[in-house]
């Protein structure tokens, strides 16, 4: 498996969690996700606008996410996206799921390893 | 700053998203870019290099709508104040409808106006429409209707009296043996036998009837058998098969009825089968004078008569059905019918002609019902017109609120088709819900419209809501639909933008246009009232002059008692006699009673006995020398009780019984002895044989067959020419109080004299003449509810039309007042404004009412179809009406403060 498939493949997966758990604590918005998404993987995930924006439209679409058109003085307005009661109890399972698989992972590579 | 949206907007544009949603995208993106773009210029980057940078996010030319499509697809469909077309036509209609909901969500109100005048006027459409479907269109219940049709003889001689006569038995043989136009043929006479059921001794209505008739009918048992051809024959026909109705209510629907023996007449009868529940054999008034079926029959029985003891000629009273064969053609069979009854006359030797009418089943059935009932049909319509009218111009008074709302649209790329459909989907709507509360208002309709409906309405049983009727109901609740809203709808559509956005809201004044439409439209409304109105005066005054008709009787304190003599007791005349003889003394000496009398059939409840009468030196060869009289047997005090004027002679006393001798009516006398003294004449009389009788005195006419019939010729005599049977009868009591109070004195003493005597009915005779116009006062009642409802649903439109206008003028009318108008002026103007189209409406009405009056002039009674008082009554109502509708909202007008108008800009 070449790096670039490997990492399209791991994106799909694990986007919708890393949108939600951004947005968990405040809203923001898109640009501020993708920045956000940029700098706390060291650069090493990066999502453009052709993916990020269909992404956080199917999020909102399946009523996880709001988006909210929000002026602020002396600025464009920019839609901010905020977490749902849904989207949240949505984003609790998959970091349920996430913590057992990588665990899962864990134990087996370090059983391998030891 | 660089452009961003035209290159997001190119790679959007594969999506054929709606402009909205394309736009916010576009936006959310364009600020993405953006931000991007102000970043890399911060790390020093060239602007030409950051805008290539920021580009490269949008990542090619398709990955973009690529990955929108999956999202987008279904989720944000134009919005629907956009009102752009739109590819999806479904999407656009549910849109509508979901706007058409908000819209009258809004406006509870008014919703509930539309709704419930909708309701009352497709229900009573549909209510009627039920009864023209049951009676008219449907159908008749038996196999192929089509081919049966109803065989009735004509004797050309006495066509000035009868037309036509039913048919007689030994014909019946002859036309089953001779006729190949017919499948089959069956007859059938009514008759009524003594039967003592569950609630006492009754008397039951049946009919005798050929082997035959059921096959012909394609009606088969539902249960057991149909009589054997063997049963025609006397001696072998006693058997019987029930009705459905009456084997439910008298044998409690139990089948093991068949094969058990019932008593009828005091004789054994077996029980060979039951007829399904959806028989319904046409009653008397069905098929033609001189038959006689009870509406509810309780049994069938097989003829058992002998047909060689019959008159070739005479005793005509059997209603005959026949199937033709297919293919075969009325005038086929009936050029076929006429040579075989030419043989039959010249066997008779009578020198009589024979001829017959063959006439469809359906339409002897129908025929006299259908004209009343179209017009109610009509009647109904229009009423339900005159609720499209006031619809039309409730949505016409909103138009100027919906004109910015539609200017808006228009604005943003609405088109004219779309916004007619959204205006026709608010009124779709309105209809749709009016007209399934309409449905549910009609079931109940039905049912008390089948409770009111006269006896003589044929095949009433059969009256429901089927799936015609539905069909009906969901078409007119939709027609109605288009009718009110397509004017509204025009209106708004054809509003310009720029106009409705330019003027406030408050401002946007009625055209001029559209206030001549609503004009119009009360004109119409008025015309259909005083057309109904005068339609229904018409038949109030029909029904009034035919009450107010000399019977040439006192009906008043008069109770008329009807009994039946069981054949089993009462076999011969002279035991009838005694009888009547002993109740006649009894009931003379009760407290209260002035006087008493009995007569074998009453006037006015049916045709009774019809016989040939002439005079002894006529050639009884041409029977035209021989005119028809109806002939009843009564009481010496008979007459005085109904005070019938005796004009000449003397009335018959107890001591002439046992002569021949006759009291005829005034016209009898004109007609046999003109110029000339009856008294001491002598008469023949074809009953049962020719016999002689004298004349002994000559009483007034009274109306003896119907209200709206010139009184006949009637022949009273004190006993039956013959002995062998005795006759049922009414008896009249003249009592000095009202005569209801005697009814059970009378009706005891009846019971002492003999118990096993039924009493079929017990009323006062006002209520039998009642009774003989039940079906113009059924017509009447319904013509005139629907005329009272017009006129108010009219005087609500002028009352709406004017008040609105005086509305939306008040600052008009204050600058009037201000600039120095006086308040009559001011009501005088409105006043003229809103009668000008009541008084176009009225004169169109009554113009339109001459026409029709002369389509429904059969159905009137002794007034013309342009009664000047009709006229003039309805024109002073309606104008009456009119005046007021227009007056409470004009007083409104002046009324009006000039400083208060003026303030309200």
């Amino acid at each position: 498996m070449d790096e670039t498939t490997s990492q399209v493949e791991w994106k799909k997966g694990s986007a919708e969690l890393l949108i939600l758990s951004l947005v968990e604590a405040r809203p923001r918005h898109g640009y501020e996700i993708s920045k956000l998404i940029e700098q706390r993987s060291g650069g090493s995930v990066r999502f453009h606008v052709a993916s990020l924006y269909p992404l956080l439209y199917r999020l909102e679409r399946r009523g996880w996410l709001v988006g909210r058109w929000v002026e602020k003085s002396g600025q464009r307005r920019r839609r901010y996206y905020r977490l749902t009661r849904q989207g949240r109890s949505v984003l609790a399972s998959q970091l349920r799921g996430w913590r057992e698989f990588v665990a899962g992972i864990n134990r087996i590579t370090e059983a391998e390893n030891a | 700053m660089p452009e961003w949206k035209p290159e997001i907007l190119r790679r959007l544009a594969p999506l054929k998203l709606s402009s909205a949603r394309e736009a916010e995208i576009a936006d959310e993106l364009a600020q993405h870019l953006e931000d991007r773009y102000q970043e890399l210029l911060l790390t020093r980057q060239s602007e030409d290099t950051a805008f290539r940078t920021a580009i490269d996010e949008l990542e090619g030319e398709y990955l973009l709508a690529q990955g929108l499509r999956p999202v987008e697809r279904d989720w944000y469909r134009e919005p629907v104040a956009v009102g752009k077309d739109s590819s999806n036509v479904f999407s656009g209609i549910f849109q509508d409808l979901r706007y058409a909901l908000r819209m009258l969500q809004k406006s509870p109100g008014f919703t509930a106006i539309a709704v419930l005048t909708l309701a009352l006027g497709i229900g009573a459409n549909t209510a009627i429409f039920s009864m023209v479907n049951g009676v008219l269109l449907r159908p008749l219940a038996f196999q192929q209707p089509q081919q049966l049709c109803v065989i009735r003889e004509i004797i050309p001689q006495l066509t000035k009296f009868y037309p036509t006569f039913p048919a007689n038995l030994p014909s019946f043989r002859i036309w089953k043996r001779e006729l190949h136009s017919f499948e089959n043929i069956g007859i059938a006479n009514g008759i009524s036998i003594h039967f003592i059921g569950r609630g006492g001794a009754i008397e039951l209505p049946g009919a005798k009837v050929s082997s035959s008739l059921l096959e012909t009918l394609g009606t088969y048992p539902a249960l057991g058998r149909n009589f054997r051809a063997d049963e025609d024959d006397p001696g072998r026909d006693h058997e019987v098969i029930l009705t459905n109705s009456f084997w439910r209510s008298e044998f409690q629907a139990d089948p093991a009825i068949v094969g058990k023996a019932i008593t009828l007449n005091s004789e054994s009868f077996e029980v060979v089968g039951v007829l399904p529940a959806s028989f319904h054999f046409p009653q008397s008034s069905e098929l033609g004078a001189l038959t006689n079926f009870s509406p509810r029959l309780a049994f069938l029985k097989p003829l058992g008569e002998d047909a060689s003891q019959f008159d070739a000629m005479g005793d005509l009273d059997y209603a005959a059905i026949g199937r033709l064969r297919a293919g075969v053609s009325l005038a086929q069979a009936l050029s076929e019918l006429n040579v075989v009854q030419a043989q039959i006359a010249k066997q008779a030797n009578e020198h009589m002609d024979l001829r017959a009418e063959i006439i469809p089943l359906a339409s002897e059935v129908l025929g006299p019902a259908r004209q009343g009932l179209l017009f109610l049909l009509a009647a109904v319509g229009a009423v339900l017109l005159i609720v499209c009218v006031n619809l039309a111009n409730l949505l016409l008074a909103r138009v100027p609120r919906r004109m910015r709302e539609a200017a808006i649209r228009t604005a943003l790329g609405a088109s004219r088709a779309r916004l007619v459909r959204q205006m026709l989907t608010e009124s779709l709507l309105l209809g749709i819900l009016g007209g399934a509360l309409g449905i549910l208002l009609a079931s109940f309709g039905v049912s008390t419209l089948v409770r009111a409906a006269p006896p003589g309405v044929p095949r009433l049983a059969e009256v429901s809501i089927d799936g015609r009727v539905l069909l009906f109901a969901i078409v007119i609740s939709v027609v109605t639909a288009a009718l009110f809203g397509i004017l509204p709808a025009w209106q708004v559509a054809h509003t310009e933008p720029l106009d409705a956005l330019k003027s406030g809201a408050t401002n946007t004044t009625e055209s001029r246009r559209t206030r001549s439409l609503r004009s119009s439209l009360i004109g119409l409304e008025v015309a259909l009232s005083t057309v109904l109105l005068i339609l229904a005066g018409l038949f109030t005054s029909s029904l009034v002059h035919l009450l107010r008709v000399n019977t040439g009787f006192t009906a008043e304190h008069i109770l008329a008692t009807d009994v039946d003599l069981p054949p089993r007791s009462y076999p011969s005349n002279a035991a009838g006699q005694r009888f009547y003889d002993q109740v006649l003394a009894a009931i003379r000496t009760l407290p209260g009673v002035r006087s008493v009398g009995w007569i074998n059939q009453l006037p006015l409840a049916g045709e009774g006995s019809v016989s040939a009468i002439g005079l002894p030196s006529t050639n009884k060869t041409d029977a035209s020398n021989f005119p028809l009289a109806d002939f009843r047997v009564a009481s010496p005090d008979y007459f005085s009780t109904m005070e019938i004027p005796v004009i000449a002679g003397r009335i018959y006393t107890a001591a002439d019984r046992g002569r021949k001798l006759a009291v005829i009516s005034q016209r009898a006398a004109e007609r046999l002895w003109p110029g000339n003294d009856p008294n001491g004449q002598m008469c023949v009389i074809n009953w049962g044989g020719w016999k002689t009788f004298q004349v002994i005195g000559v009483v007034g006419d009274i109306r003896t067959v119907q209200m709206d019939k010139s009184p006949v010729m009637m022949v009273y005599m004190q006993d039956l020419p013959f002995d062998n049977v005795a006759l049922g009868g009414s008896i009249v009591v003249r009592t000095m109080m009202d005569p209801s109070g005697a009814a059970s004195a009378v009706r005891e003493a009846i019971n002492k004299i003999d118990s096993n005597v039924p009493i079929t009915a017990l009323r006062p005779m006002t209520e039998v003449i009642s009774k003989s116009v039940d079906t113009r006062r059924f017509q009447m009642r319904l013509a005139l509810l629907f005329a009272v409802c017009a006129l108010f649903l009219a005087s609500l439109g002028i009352f709406g039309v004017v008040g609105y206008s005086v509305e939306r003028r008040r600052q008009e009318l204050g600058i009037r007042m201000a600039l120095g108008a006086a308040r009559h002026d001011l009501l005088r103007m409105v006043l003229r404004q809103g009668m000008t189209p009541v008084t176009v409406g009225l004169a169109a009405g009554v113009v339109t009412a001459l026409f029709a009056g002369r389509l429904i002039g059969s159905l009137l009674f002794d007034i013309s179809a342009n009664d000047p008082v009709t006229l003039a009554t309805v024109v002073l109502v309606v104008a009456g009406v009119g005046l007021v509708a227009c007056f409470v909202p004009a007083r409104r007008a002046m009324r009006v403060d000039p400083i208060v108008a003026l303030r309200y800009e």
